[in-house]
């Protein structure tokens, strides 16, 4: 059969590797990183958690501000427990879409509970004697992350 | 004698006609011109100011989003992916992270953005792979090429 412009696809042939090769590949790479983490070989974790249906990228000793009222008093602690990502100097481990919660432990603290500054909330149309202020001011909750964690139960 | 009902001479005036153009004018004082120190002026001035930052609110969402991506697009291509690749594997690899949050992997952690890329890489390669299918000519077919004589 003649050659047209439709006999290959129009992206560069892919050639994958080997999968026999590729799973001990990636054994060898799994068992490396439980190494480094059950021997405490990493610095500073961060991680990419979802929390009040926004993501953050903490790290510990950070502090968060979230629009909106915790149920819980100042002075509690909370685990995050949905946690997309953690990652350190030489490894990270990405959550499809989440990680479990025995590999990582997310801890914060509720510091304070108060309410934003006022914001104007103005609406005018000229012409027709309309305007309308209205004064908000949100309720906000203030976190310090204590501790990032990760254990070596990864397989 | 008891007075239960005000006396008639006495009319009640304004007296603090101070404060109230003080409220107004307090969110005036950084403007330009007479506008930061004459009522009538600053009046209009402010009613606008507080319309475009309650509109400002809205758009603001937009802006940072665009931003999100076009920084996102930079980071990818460094990596030689364009945008809509990206993220449509990673999306496809059931990686769930937002633009905001890739824009600051992408400016802080750029490991952990190059890991991402190769990621999504990947995902791409298999996707064109599963696409291709076995190779073989479909049944039914017997030649690409048709002759017709008129």
């Amino acid at each position: 059969v003649a050659k047209t412009s439709l006999t290959s696809p129009p992206w560069p042939e892919v050639k994958l590797p080997d999968p026999v090769e590729e799973a001990k590949y990636h054994a060898e790479v799994v068992r490396k990183v439980n190494g480094l983490i059950s021997a405490g070989q990493y610095g500073r974790l961060f991680a990419v958690v979802h929390f009040a249906s926004k993501q953050w990228k903490i790290t510990s000793e950070d502090l968060i501000m979230m629009d909106n009222v915790l149920e819980a008093e100042c002075g509690d602690r909370i685990r995050m427990e949905k946690v997309l990502l953690v990652g350190a100097d030489n490894f990270t481990l990405i959550g499809r879409p989440l990680l479990g919660k025995e590999l990582v432990r997310v801890e914060a603290t509720v510091i304070e509970k108060t309410e934003s500054w006022p914001k104007i909330n103005m609406r005018f149309w000229r012409r027709h004697n309309f305007q309308r202020k209205k004064i908000i001011a949100n309720p906000q909750t203030v976190l310090r992350i204590n501790t990032i964690e990760i254990y070596p139960c990864l397989s | 004698m008891v007075v239960l009902s005000a006396a008639r001479w006495v009319r009640s005036r304004l007296t603090d006609r101070f404060w109230r153009v003080q409220e107004v004018l307090k969110y005036a004082r950084h403007f330009r011109g007479r506008k930061n120190r004459c009522y009538k002026l600053a009046v209009r001035s402010v009613r606008r100011a507080f319309v475009r930052s309650t509109k400002a609110r809205r758009e603001k969402k937009r802006f940072l989003r665009a931003l999100w991506i076009t920084r996102i697009e930079a980071a990818s291509l460094e990596h030689g992916l364009k945008y809509p690749a990206f993220i449509s594997n990673l999306t496809k690899s059931q990686v769930e992270l937002n633009r905001k949050v890739l824009a600051d992997l992408a400016i802080y952690e750029p490991k952990t953005f190059k890991s991402l890329a190769a990621l999504a890489q990947r995902r791409r390669q298999e996707g064109f792979l599963a696409a291709l299918g076995d190779g073989k000519e479909p049944e039914g077919i017997f030649s690409r090429i048709v002759h017709q004589h008129y």
